[in-house]
């Protein structure tokens, strides 16, 4: 089978070549069996992919230790769901993991235009084989997962040698989420592929108008869902498991993770402006070229080593081949932008500086600065020690300080931005639509700091929370009144059907929404208390209104690992509320050790414990307990961030009767025009002076 | 179960509990000040953690660093004094974010600079965008009206139709 897995990927690699090849062929000559041709070779390679990844797989679950990476990453008595996550826990099967989610999105895109599109898709073929060459070309010549064990006999002849057993997996992936974090994150970095696929393929062929925008809108936004969501389950990995009582470091990981994330955002709001107004062409087109290289170099700083950080892989050479990677795409893309630059002029006009226009313009600034803010803190120790030949540490202290203010702004704007009409708000539409959520907004701050909230930020970040949801609630209740007077159906009924009819615009809301409740729920962070305590079976610890009472510590065995479990019984207002349960694992196989945090959560606040070891002096073992304040508003709003962008991914449910009407009136037309409510809800994405 | 098997795992248990006694860093800082300071310095086994935050298991780093910053305050050593000291153990790095002067202050500098000339941008873009836009009303006022047909006559009643229509769904 490693034979199989490895000869796939060797095919797959000749195959991408000529989708490559052809592609560029088909490109010149327009010869349509060469263009067929390309994109079935396109879909050879995405098919062969699979294969190579399901073959490593099958090496895992038999347990096949004769295979380098399977014994690195896996032993007999790793369960079954670990042994699936296994496969990207090290650096070679998660570059084949990354190679095997794009091939999903390639094939989807090339499936989903075969036929359509003729000018647009054989230059998209050709740069998503482009980027499947690279990925290809590390798994089959620079990090295969396929290589084996090699043993020398008798005469100095080699032979295939195996282990009897494997190293075990990493104890920190022992952890449920890591079968779905690691997945959810790449699929937000290698989606973002499309997209680029989309605009390199427009600008190299000048296709005209915004068709790619329209194209890549829905590839553009499953791809930042799934980066957000990606984000905040490793935010939730590092809290659960690495027991350190926060959830985001600042870490150059977790940094590269965001940077795209940033630039993705900026991409989803600027694009409206393409759309509706024809307006920022070259922006947009940049702002994808930026988002594509911000994953590259994301994940070339999770491998190379330039940086630490507790998430990477282990160091290795394989940076200089994403760096070179990085500097082709930037060099293609700044020939393909200097070749035909003069095809993305747009005439750029704006009313006023009351309007949408100027509201995305503020929102891209302030998500760029964000941006480079998090590059320049990420990537300084490289720059200082290039400068000064010592590298300095860039961490928590500094990022807070920085992107605060930033993030305040951003809330700020995410708030005042969808009350802007397009082209011009009049001042008294601003006092229409700010008054009451402004209003609203001082009235919770007055009532934080009467009940003695005195952090500065917090206050602000609460107030704006509020401005924004009253904004949000506002939006939804004057339309949804609308309907219900229209329908005489109750307003829950009605924001329901005004939900449906747009849903972009309104699951845009939902999505605005949860980013509220994750900033409340990081405000809190300036609340958290914690303490450290050697306990013996009997002690007592006070944190906030809890006594934690340690009962007792024992042990158990399990196929993998052992482990040291204290019993505490919490207690709160003299009554017992609950039992935690802190581990900590020691597993055999790789002879590490690892600790599983014992979390009481409410919407409130998070009672943190971990078993944190012995203390040497007095040979006790350590509890550390965190108070962590409103942590469990940040999950929740990543949950609603996700729910609003799928409810944006759906179809508006009038523009699929407009769409079935249209069709049956193509044969019947219906004399002086339409249908007056057809032609409403079509025809107003063409009005230039209304919200959407 | 066979007996290789119950041995193999006493072993491992015996392996797990010795593991648990394993020193660690666990004095905890003895007061507020050791704390606050503690977070302005770096734990230095290479985690990338703040000196409060780092837990990794076995950390070689924490531990001592902690009871350092711990003596000195107990000594009642100035802030900046204490902060110098560990500076000068172990350079630079141990400093959670960039110092303020010098070369490496740039960092701090480098998003308001960025702010700035972003800023800069958006209102020269604004300015010009609105310039052009006063200059299209100029022209339109005085061209011409543009002749109507039929096919724009009926487009033009339907879009009219439409915005009445979205008007009055959207009225208060």
């Amino acid at each position: 089978m490693d034979l199989f897995g490895s000869y796939a990927l060797l095919l797959a690699f000749a195959f991408a070549l000529y989708a490559i090849f052809g592609g560029i062929a088909a490109i010149i000559t327009r010869r349509p069996l060469l263009i067929k041709s390309a994109r079935n070779a396109g879909f050879a390679v995405c098919v062969l992919i699979w294969i190579g990844t399901l073959s490593l797989w099958y090496l895992f679950y038999t347990d096949n230790y004769s295979m380098a990476y399977v014994a690195a990453h896996s032993n007999r008595s790793l369960s079954p769901y670990y042994k699936f996550s296994a496969l990207w826990s090290g650096q070679e099967g998660s570059l084949l993991f990354w190679s095997f989610l794009l091939s999903i999105y390639v094939f989807s895109a090339l499936f989903t235009y075969r036929g359509k599109h003729p000018e647009l898709m054989p230059y998209v073929g050709v740069v998503l084989a482009g980027v499947q060459i690279f990925f290809l070309t590390m798994n089959n010549f620079i990090a295969s997962p396929f290589q084996v064990f090699v043993g020398s006999g008798a005469g100095g002849i080699l032979h295939l040698a195996t282990r009897a057993d494997g190293s075990g997996l990493n104890p920190l992936l022992q952890y449920p989420e890591m079968a779905i974090h690691p997945p959810t994150l790449y699929s937000g970095y290698t989606g973002f592929t499309i997209p680029f696929a989309f605009a390199l393929a427009a600008l190299l062929g000048r296709y005209p108008g915004e068709k790619w925008i329209h194209l890549t809108r829905r590839w553009t936004m499953i791809a930042w869902a799934f980066q957000s969501a990606g984000i905040l389950l490793g935010a939730h990995w590092a809290y659960a498991v690495l027991g350190w009582g926060g959830y985001w470091g600042w870490d150059p990981v977790e940094n590269a993770s965001l940077m795209p994330w940033l630039t993705g955002t900026a991409f989803l709001h600027s694009v409206i402006m393409q759309e509706k107004r024809g307006m920022m062409r070259v922006w947009n087109v940049w702002l994808v070229f930026l988002t594509f290289m911000l994953c590259i170099l994301g994940t070339s700083l999770t491998r190379s080593g330039a940086v630490n950080s507790v998430h990477a892989f282990a160091e290795s050479n394989i940076g200089h081949w994403f760096w070179g990677f990085l500097l082709l795409i930037v060099l293609v893309c700044l020939a393909a932008y200097f070749k035909n630059r003069d095809y993305l002029r747009s005439d750029n006009q704006l009313d006023s500086m009351l309007s949408r226009e100027s509201s995305f313009l503020f929102n891209n600034l302030i998500l760029l600065v964000a941006c480079v803010a998090v590059l320049a803190g990420t990537l300084f120790p490289v720059l200082s020690e290039a400068v000064r030949g010592s590298k300095i540490s860039v961490g928590p202290p500094f990022f807070n300080r920085v992107n605060i203010p930033i993030a305040m702004f951003l809330l700020f704007l995410t708030g005042v931005g969808p009350l802007l009409a397009w082209r011009k708000t009049s001042v008294e539409s601003l006092k229409k639509n700010f008054g009451f959520p402004l209003i609203g907004g001082v009235v919770v701050a007055v009532i934080a700091v009467a009940l003695g909230l005195r952090e500065f930020y917090v206050t602000l970040c609460l107030l704006l929370s509020a401005f924004v949801t009253l904004t949000i609630l506002s939006e939804f209740y004057r339309g949804a009144r609308v309907i219900s007077a229209r329908t005489g159906s109750n307003l829950f009924s009605s924001a329901s059907q005004l939900t449906m009819r747009n849903t972009r615009r309104y699951g845009g809301y939902v999505v605005h929404f949860g980013m509220v409740l994750v900033f409340i729920g990081i405000s809190g962070q300036a609340f958290n208390q914690d303490k450290q305590m050697d306990m013996s079976a009997g002690s007592v610890m006070n944190l906030g209104p809890y006594n934690l009472h340690l009962q007792n510590y024992d042990s158990t065995q399990e196929p993998n690992y052992s482990a040291e479990r204290a019993t505490i019984d919490v207690e709160k207002d003299g009554r017992s509320v609950m039992m935690l349960y802190p581990t900590r694992r020691f597993y055999p196989s790789n002879q590490e050790s690892g600790t599983m945090v014992a979390i009481a959560s409410t919407l409130r606040e998070d009672l943190y414990v971990v078993y944190a070891g012995t203390n040497p002096d007095t040979n006790l073992p350590v509890i550390h307990a965190y108070l962590n304040p409103l942590v469990k508003w940040i999950w929740l709003g990543g949950a609603v961030v996700v729910l609003g962008t799928i409810l944006a991914l759906l179809p508006n449910r009038q523009a699929v009767m407009v769409l079935s009407s249209a069709t049956a009136g193509a044969s019947a037309p219906v004399p002086g025009g339409t249908q007056p409510a057809q032609i409403s809800y079509s025809a107003r994405s063409q009005l230039p002076d209304r919200h959407d | 179960m066979t007996s290789s098997r119950k041995l193999a795992l006493i072993c491992a248990a015996c392996v797990g509990i010795a593991s648990a006694l394993v020193p660690l860093h666990v004095d905890a800082q003895k007061t507020d000040r050791a704390k606050a300071l503690g977070t302005k310095l770096m734990c230095m086994c290479g985690c990338g953690q703040i000196l409060t935050q780092c837990n990794h298991l076995n950390c070689p780093s924490s531990g001592p660093m902690l009871k350092e910053l711990d003596a000195h305050v107990t000594k009642g050593e100035a802030d900046d004094l204490i902060i110098q000291d560990f500076v000068q153990e172990y350079g630079e790095k141990v400093l959670s974010a960039p110092p303020t002067k010098g070369f490496n202050s740039i960092a701090w500098y480098i998003p308001g600079v960025a702010f700035a000339i972003g800023l800069g941008i958006v209102i020269a873009l604004i300015r010009l965008w609105r310039q052009r836009d006063v200059a299209r009303l100029a022209t339109a006022s005085s061209a011409p009206p543009v002749p109507h047909t039929a096919a724009s006559e009926l487009r033009d009643v339907q879009l009219e139709r439409a915005r009445k229509q979205a008007d009055r769904d959207t009225e208060d």
